[in-house]
């Protein structure tokens, strides 16, 4: 019953490692591979944007910012540090972590509107201490990154496309830990309803600023790895709002409940901004595609795709019929609009699930 | 992943030429197959910033590849081969370039690189040409830092590096009479490497002249609103003003600097003012204004007065110093493949490397030579606004009026 | 130690900046009170405006005060249509965080467009009395400024009466107050937040106006405004329209001022400390009143 779900689930989760992994033997050229190293950063980058996203509901557009902040973080230790590259990637995602408690502890404090308020002047306000600081960032003649390894361009990619891989692995895999924990469950109650869920007790500020944390330390690490690759960081590109709101669009396409939405989503919009740049490159149209393409996400398809694919899946499977689902507050209570019902219940339905 | 959708883009005007192209190869008739590559044409790839920050100047440098392309293909190409453009656009976005210097070298094998513009975009690019081993030669990336990052098949294709855009100046400011010379100045930059360069190449030299710096602001490129700075200007009466400026801001520094009717004896800004629009935009207010250039449309270089008439024709309008930055790249690539005798990927780049290092070239911009690290050997003119027209005034071999100092009231 | 003359020339400045801020700033609190939304399109609005001002002016000759013939009703239209047709078509519980995204797209739109349409390239319209300017005690102040001031002095007093003084006022602070007490009362809610929306969007068109007369315009110029302005509406206490007015001045007058000791890059980032502080100490805001902390 439930297992034909399951083993499709499985065989779709190999096939998608095995297509990541075998993507470098098969990419006719160096630049089809960088363009694969830049679409998995990309989905390291979202992935590690759902840790928020996903399973407290706060929407971040300053993730951009900490990336960047990884990528100057690790940049600078080895350029200026003198640190060997990659103790130079963990200790700057260390530093970014350990940054982003007091900026979570600001940005938390307040609900929905002011977080996405701090989370942009978070990008803005980098940008200009980077620009201004340039006796220690270089400002806007950029920061050189030495490279890590002596290897000839298309080695290079071919070495970081498996280092971005064994990331995002990691990543997904905290992902589904925290999903499936005691602590996940908690945050998933912050996501439906935070004031009951601070009622029932659960510690709603500091499971914020925790997940925060390991949000900021992942996305760093994508960072960082990012300025071994490239090289050149300019803080123009680093802390730029566009690189936020293409993470948002990828999670949200994808599916923030789901373990591989934002990877899907890394997928279909990495892809599709190149496509936009070869086809359209010298008109600002891919703006207009990704503004049209969130808001129709935003106005009729908030849960993403990968729920719409099994939702279609499930209708040819009938043997599944009460399967549990996720419910949202928000479905539950447009399903019992007009009866008087007991308010706690949707929380209640949460929790004990 | 995206395989199917790296189709190349062929710019408009290079699809219109290669259409023409093989029309003429149609009717010239010879049927045999292209067995060598002597009948292909000669692809040169190049990525330019035709959208975002720097969208304006990177359009005039594409220009000037155009003209360059048209003229060379009249005249029967290179190596008897056609020449064929395939310009990407990188957005102004280094990914972009990068990405776009990847493609036309792994993807589409052109023969030839050309630079793109901006020296945040000059450096990231010329990393994939050093690492792909390719020639690498640039209209625009004129600030020093881009010379100090040990590239070695780098050449900028203009006379000098911004850091020296206003050596004839500095020269001509310190040579006055102590009574007559200027006392005091102020500097206004865009956080830019390359506005920064000119306008910190010249503090540099005054500075180590005696003349005392009372102002020294950076602003960011986006900036729009300039009262604040200009207050402080104004306020400091200093008899000199410098502006690092691209276009738009130093027209918007003036007319706020108007506002406050703040009068230097001296006023010199970089490239707005050999803007053609720069005088209706500051309300026709231009006396005086200097400006250095590497570009002159009068200049009497051989080559010059051909791509001034040709490029003329084909745009209908006179070549700025941004199309001619473009052509004199075009210039110096094609004197090293006709002298070196190839132009293919590999073994061939190293030779056309050697070669420009070793040779000078002759360029709409005059004699251009490289030191080891690419930089040019030369200096820009100065160019002043004098009864609304701008003229060269330094240095004084090449001048067509007088120097004015201190310069009229604006 | 800055001259006198410097200082005061800063403190005009800073109070001509502050009143564009305030009004821009007071129709970002007015969706935000109608409707618990951040409308993060707003100033791409505002430059939308301006290069309509900027278009008519450089095509048929059209002094940019009278393209707001055409803009603010075009805007208050456009206002409405966006509450009615797409904001209320997002779930509640969620709205908050949605509409962020959603203004977020509209503004990329509006960007994409701008683009499309007349290149990255600066614009800036050349008025006859572009650098024109009066002297007030030993200070000068450009003659562009002051109109752009007396524009929104005019905007924000005419918004202040409409609030306190008429029906569609005291409708408008009821739905902002209480949405359900104010249904109770007969008042048509829905419509009453739709013509809320369009009086917001109206403040664009006339600050995008105001802009164009003094500053240069381009596509991506909103994320430059958005940033100082959501920070204003924070400090001020999100909802309070007087708030947003004080925080506006102030920090308007901070920013001139800092920019002589510390330059202009510098001086920007007043707008985000102080937001950072705000929330860290007081995170309903300044002015703010109960509304505020929740949000």
């Amino acid at each position: 019953m439930l297992n034909a779900s399951r083993y499709l689930k499985i065989g779709a989760v190999v096939l998608l490692a095995v297509a990541i992994l075998a993507f470098p033997s098969l990419a006719p050229n160096p630049y089809i591979l960088s363009a694969g190293v830049l679409v998995l950063n990309y989905a390291v980058l979202s992935t590690s944007w759902n840790f928020v996203g996903g399973f407290t509901g706060y929407i971040s557009l300053g993730h951009g910012a900490l990336a960047g902040l990884g990528a100057y973080g690790t940049g600078l230790l080895v350029a200026k540090g003198g640190l060997p590259p990659f103790l130079a990637l963990f200790a700057g995602a260390a530093l970014v972590a350990a940054l982003a408690v007091p900026i979570g502890f600001a940005a938390l404090r307040v609900r929905g509107a002011s977080f996405v308020i701090v989370s942009i002047a978070l990008v803005l306000i980098l940008l200009l201490v980077f620009q201004s600081s340039a006796s220690v960032t270089g400002g806007s003649r950029g920061l050189v990154v030495p490279r890590p390894f002596d290897l000839t361009r298309p080695e290079h990619h071919r070495v970081f496309y498996y280092l971005f891989a064994g990331l995002l692995a990691v990543a997904l895999l905290a992902w589904w830990l925290i999903d499936r924990s005691r602590f996940g469950l908690g945050l998933k109650s912050i996501r439906e309803d935070e004031d009951k869920a601070e009622a029932l007790g659960t510690a709603t500020f500091s499971y914020k600023l925790i997940v925060f944390v390991v949000s900021a330390g992942f996305t760093a690490l994508a960072g960082g790895l990012y300025a071994l690759w490239f090289g050149d960081l300019d803080p123009v590109f680093q802390f730029s709002i566009l690189t936020g709101s293409y993470l948002v669009l990828m999670a949200l396409l994808g599916g923030v409940r789901q373990l591989f939405g934002p990877v899907a989503g890394a997928i279909i919009v990495g892809t599709a901004l190149e496509y936009f740049k070869v086809e359209y490159g010298d008109t600002p149209l891919h703006l207009v595609a990704t503004g049209l393409l969130l808001g129709l996400v935003v106005l009729f398809m908030p849960d993403g795709i990968l729920p719409a694919i099994g939702d279609l899946l499930k209708r040819f499977d009938r043997t599944q019929k009460s399967s549990i689902r996720e419910v949202t507050a928000a479905e539950l209570r447009e399903q019992r609009r007009g009866e008087q019902d007991d308010p706690n219940r949707t929380a209640m339905t949460e929790a004990g699930r | 992943m995206p395989t199917t959708s790296f189709r190349a883009r062929i710019s408009r005007n290079a699809l219109a030429a290669t259409l023409i192209l093989t029309l003429g190869a149609c009717s010239s008739g010879d049927g045999d197959a292209a067995g060598g590559n002597a009948d292909d044409p000669i692809v040169i790839g190049v990525s330019l910033p035709l959208t975002g920050d720097f969208s304006e100047p990177g359009k005039g440098v594409q220009q000037g590849y155009e003209a360059w392309q048209k003229i060379i293909n009249e005249k029967g190409g290179l190596l008897g081969r056609q020449v064929e453009l395939k310009i990407l656009d990188d957005q102004s976005n280094a990914d972009r370039v990068v990405a776009d210097y990847e493609q036309l070298i792994g993807k589409d094998e052109v023969d030839l690189l050309f630079g793109p513009f901006s020296t945040r975009l000059v450096v990231p690019s010329a990393r994939v040409a050093e690492e792909y081993d390719m020639l690498f030669v640039e209209p625009a990336g004129a600030a020093k830092e881009v010379f100090e990052q040990g590239f070695k098949n780098l050449f900028y294709a203009a006379p000098a590096v911004a850091n020296d855009h206003y050596n004839h100046l500095a020269e001509k400011i310190l040579a006055m009479p102590a009574d007559q010379r200027p006392k005091t100045a102020a500097y206004a930059a865009m956080d830019d490497p390359f506005a920064q360069g000119t306008a910190y190449g010249l503090k540099d030299k005054l500075e180590a002249g005696g003349i005392k710096t009372v102002v020294n602001e950076v602003y960011p490129p986006n900036t729009t609103d300039f009262s604040g700075i200009a207050a402080k200007i104004a306020d400091s009466k200093a008899d000199v003003l410098v502006g690092g400026s691209q276009y738009q801001d130093g027209v918007n520094l003036i007319v706020a600097l108007q506002q406050l009717r703040y009068q230097p004896k001296l006023a010199a800004f970089s490239t707005a003012p050999t803007n053609p629009e720069f005088a209706s935009a500051i309300g026709n207010k231009t006396a005086g204004v200097l400006s250095p250039t590497g570009y002159s449309q009068d200049a009497q270089y051989p080559s010059n007065k051909e791509f001034v008439e040709k490029y003329t024709a084909q745009f209908g309008k006179a070549p700025e110093e941004d199309q001619a930055n473009g052509y004199t790249t075009g210039q110096v690539v094609a004197a090293a493949v006709t002298a070196v005798g190839c132009a293919e990927q590999g073994e061939c780049q190293k030779k056309l490397v050697d070669w420009v290092r070793a040779n000078t070239v002759e360029t709409v911009v005059g004699p251009l030579s490289w030191d080891e690290t690419g930089k040019p050997k030369g200096a820009h003119m100065i160019q002043q606004w004098v009864g609304g027209d701008i003229k060269i005034v330094l240095p004084e071999d090449v001048k067509e009026a007088e120097f004015l100092y201190p310069k009229p009231a604006w | 130690m800055p001259s006198g003359a410097l200082l005061f020339q800063s403190i005009l400045l800073g109070l001509l900046l502050g009143g564009l801020y305030a009004l821009l700033a007071s129709g970002l609190t007015l969706y935000f009170g109608i409707m618990r939304v951040v409308m993060i399109a707003h100033s791409a609005f505002l430059i939308l405006a301006a290069y309509l001002a900027w278009y008519l002016h450089d095509s048929a000759g059209i002094d940019p005060l009278l393209s707001m013939i055409v803009t603010v009703p075009l805007f208050f239209g456009a206002g409405v249509g966006l509450q009615r047709l797409l904001l209320t078509r997002l779930r509640p519980a969620t709205l908050t965080m949605m509409s962020v995204l959603l203004t977020f797209a509209v503004a990329l739109l509006i960007e994409g467009l701008l683009g499309y349409a007349f290149t990255g390239t600066q614009r800036r319209i050349n008025l006859g009395y572009g650098s024109a300017s009066i002297e007030l005690f030993g200070a000068r102040i450009a003659v562009v400024k002051l109109i752009a001031f007396g524009l929104a002095a005019v905007a924000l007093t005419t918004l202040y009466l409409l609030m306190k003084r008429t029906r569609f006022g005291w409708a408008l602070r009821a739905t902002i107050q209480h949405r359900d007490a104010a249904r109770l009362l007969g008042i048509d809610t829905e419509k009453v937040a739709g013509y809320g929306f369009g009086i917001g969007l109206a403040t664009a068109a006339i600050g995008g106006t105001a802009l164009s007369l003094d500053t240069t315009i381009y596509p991506s110029l909103h994320w430059h405004w958005i940033g100082p302005l959501m920070a204003i509406i924070v400090v001020g206490g999100l909802g309070s329209v007087p708030g947003a007015a004080i925080a506006a001045m102030v920090l308007g007058m901070a920013q001139s001022l800092l920019q002589i000791p510390m330059g202009t890059t510098w001086a920007q980032t007043v707008f985000y400390v102080a937001l950072f502080a705000t929330l860290a100490f007081r995170p309903q805001g300044f002015f703010g009143g109960r509304l505020a902390q929740r949000f």
